[in-house]
């Protein structure tokens, strides 16, 4: 107590030193070794060496540049249309669920209870060659005789869209629901049609739950590697699909960690634009008010 | 003797990797959070010492009451929910066998293992079965323990010459046979539209989307070189190259959906692929579930591949594990398995006991095959194989 008394500017470090250390334990560490690891060159058998080996990121691009593009594109779409799908669900929740409100969310994350693994599994069932989707689509003329469903980016897209769903309806829900029903009132008796007080009121108020969302979606849906597995074909491959081969079962570390770094690079950058268009309160999640 | 120069360069190989995989142990701990390790595998990671195989032959002891062998699934006799062969094991011996069916490829188990085998934990395995080219790979990293054949009478005097003596283990010190398998074409007769007959019929266009192979390289390769008319025993490295070509091209264009471990047994039933290459313990199993489905050795001939039983190092109970060993070469309760699994016995004595026990068998060319026509992969160099490998990784798409 004494010593704090005598230098109060210690307190504040002493109460962030949990955190620091945290962070220094589990980030900074591994990303050093992760960055040292990727510079190695070496066999399983002849051991790993350290020697500046950058040519492993060039490497890199250049054989599995096309799974990096494709894995943005799929994280892309399945962002969009999970934002799609959400806001009408997470809005209608918030704004006119009234005593429904809590059941309602329940619902949403109800099916999450069941294992990742298993989920994408019953996909797989779902959007069989012989299953009902197929079957179905089939008899509408959707789709042609010849078509399927399971082994194409679709099934890969869809499949990430609904494991990353609730990433997506929870902030948008979180930021729809703290909106001050007055505030919408003030709009239409200041004579707003419907639309006006949508995109000038509801929309702008709701951006810090759109930004969340996007981020929590497309992070986490870039990296994804077991839709890809599952539902996909060799035409479909992610970038962690490639990682995960890398290190699992070539034991080419190097690689899988010049990907993983590549890959978390360009999240940056991606989500460092995105905070200069949408502004830094509402990554942070702060309110805009 | 001549072994004891052997075992220098093995202990010079397993003191360089250690060195390596220390540090990397400590990477898959922290970095690699998302390939599932939390602290505890960070941990133990930190305390790990060097780890790798010991010259030593596993010495003998009490056995004991329990030991845990991982398998792959469908891979012994069932009956209801049990084991016959693991209960009679019981009570001779009074050991419980804890039976784990975690393996279904070769390379993703040794992904899994790696980092405890490495650190001479063997994660509570007292057994594990895996593809003899997978059980050479475990013993040069010093990943097994050398048997002690002494302690294995059955399996001295029974073992089938075909399987006794490989090139990466001439006296079966690390390795002891399980099953020999063989890799075969297993169809839907009512999507085909008849039998098929040639491994270049899983190129026709007909099929197209509804073929898929095994991520098993040597399995698949293989037979995709013996449907060019290539011995894959004597095939040259660009010969295998070219045959990756081929398979990567037939990939692309989207006339082989995926390649598959295990699972496609769930795919053939679902009727999501209609012509693939599969082994031929499950064939029979999948056409007595569905009766369209079909199966053949195919015409050009077939791949074989033995799986054989190793104990890790660290292995709790190991001399119990030499025991099971040399239970299961007994003729008499090898025939069991047979009869339940309908691969190649490696044991003498099994077609005796099959005459008493399901004489049908003795024709069945899934379990005394035509030695002719089965083929076996060839053992390229480790740097050949490493870039065999790769290649073959990237025409599957990882």
């Amino acid at each position: 107590m004494s010593l704090f008394q005598r230098r109060p500017g210690l307190l504040p470090y002493l109460l962030l030193a949990p955190g620091l250390l945290f962070l220094l334990l589990f980030f900074a560490l591994p990303l050093y070794y992760m960055a040292r690891t990727s510079l190695e060159t070496g066999t399983l058998f002849t051991g790993y060496q350290f020697d500046w080996h950058f040519e492993t990121y060039t490497d890199a691009i250049k054989n599995y540049h096309e799974q990096f593009i494709r894995s943005f594109v799929y994280a892309g779409a399945a962002t969009l249309i999970a934002l799609a799908i959400g806001y009408p669900l997470a809005y209608a929740i918030a704004l006119r669920g009234g005593k429904w409100k809590n059941a309602l969310l329940l619902l949403v994350i109800l099916p999450f209870f069941v294992t990742y693994l298993i989920r994408t599994l019953s996909w797989e069932t779902i959007l069989a060659d012989n299953g009902v989707v197929v079957d179905t689509l089939k008899a509408i003329g959707l789709l042609g005789d010849d078509g399927r469903i399971l082994a194409t980016s679709g099934a890969v897209i869809a499949g990430i869209t609904y494991n990353f769903l609730p990433f997506m309806i929870l902030p948008l829900y979180a930021s729809l629901e703290r909106i001050d029903p007055r505030m919408l009132e003030a709009g239409y008796d200041l004579y707003g049609t419907r639309r006006a007080v949508f995109t000038r009121v509801t929309l702008p108020l709701s951006m810090p739950g759109v930004v969340a969302g996007v981020l929590l979606t497309f992070i986490p849906a870039a990296g994804d590697f077991i839709n890809a597995e599952l539902l996909g074909t060799p035409r479909q491959t992610m970038i962690g699909n490639v990682i995960q081969s890398r290190y699992l079962e070539l034991s080419d570390y190097a690689t899988a960690a010049a990907l993983s770094f590549m890959l978390m690079a360009v999240i940056l950058v991606m989500v460092l634009a995105w905070a200069k268009i949408a502004g830094t309160e509402s990554l942070l999640g702060a309110e805009a008010r | 003797m001549s072994n004891s120069s052997e075992w220098d360069i093995e202990r010079a190989i397993d003191a360089m990797s250690a060195a390596a995989l220390d540090r990397r142990t400590l990477l898959k701990g922290t970095a690699a959070g998302a390939l599932s390790l939390g602290l505890a595998g960070f941990l133990a990671a930190c305390g790990s010492d060097s780890g790798g195989g010991s010259a030593k032959v596993i010495p003998k002891g009490e056995i004991a009451k329990n030991m845990t062998f991982s398998n792959w699934e469908l891979y012994i006799d069932v009956e209801g929910k049990k084991h016959p062969t693991l209960d009679q094991f019981q009570d001779k011996y009074g050991t419980k066998v804890k039976y784990v069916e975690e393996i279904t490829d070769n390379v993703e188990f040794f992904g899994k293992v790696r980092q405890q085998y490495a650190s001479g934990s063997s994660g509570g395995r007292d057994l594990h079965v895996v593809t003899d080219w997978m059980c050479n790979r475990m013993k040069q990293l010093g990943y097994v323990q050398k048997l002690d054949k002494s302690a294995m009478p059955n399996v001295v005097n029974n073992i089938e010459d075909a399987v006794a003596s490989p090139a990466f283990d001439p006296k079966r010190e690390f390795s002891v046979p399980w099953q020999t398998g063989q890799v075969l074409l297993i169809y839907r007769k009512d999507l085909t539209g008849g039998d098929l007959t040639s491994i270049n019929d899983l190129f026709d266009p007909k099929f197209k989307g509804k073929v898929t192979m095994l991520t098993e390289m040597r399995d698949t390769v293989g037979s995709v070189l013996l449907g060019e008319g290539i011995k894959p025993e004597g095939a040259s490295k660009d010969q295998v190259m070219e045959a990756i070509d081929k398979i990567e091209k037939a990939s692309r264009d989207g006339q082989i959906r995926k390649f598959t471990g295990n699972e496609y047994t769930s795919d053939v039933a679902r009727g999501d692929s209609a012509a693939i290459l599969g082994w031929s313990g499950d064939a029979p199993q999948m056409a007595a579930d569905n009766k369209n489905v079909g199966y053949k050795q195919p015409e050009e001939g077939f791949m074989v591949f033995t799986d054989s039983m190793q104990i890790p190092v660290g292995a709790p109970h190991a001399f119990t594990a030499e025991k099971f060993m040399d239970f299961v070469y007994d003729p008499k309760i090898m025939v069991q398995i047979t009869d339940w699994v309908q691969y190649v016995p490696p044991v003498k004595g099994v077609r005796q006991e099959l005459e008493k026990l399901d004489p049908d068998l003795l024709d069945n060319p899934l379990v005394f095959p035509d030695k002719a026509k089965a083929h076996n992969f060839k053992q390229f160099s480790a740097e050949d194989e490493a870039d065999i490998d790769a290649a073959f990784q990237r025409a599957i798409g990882a």
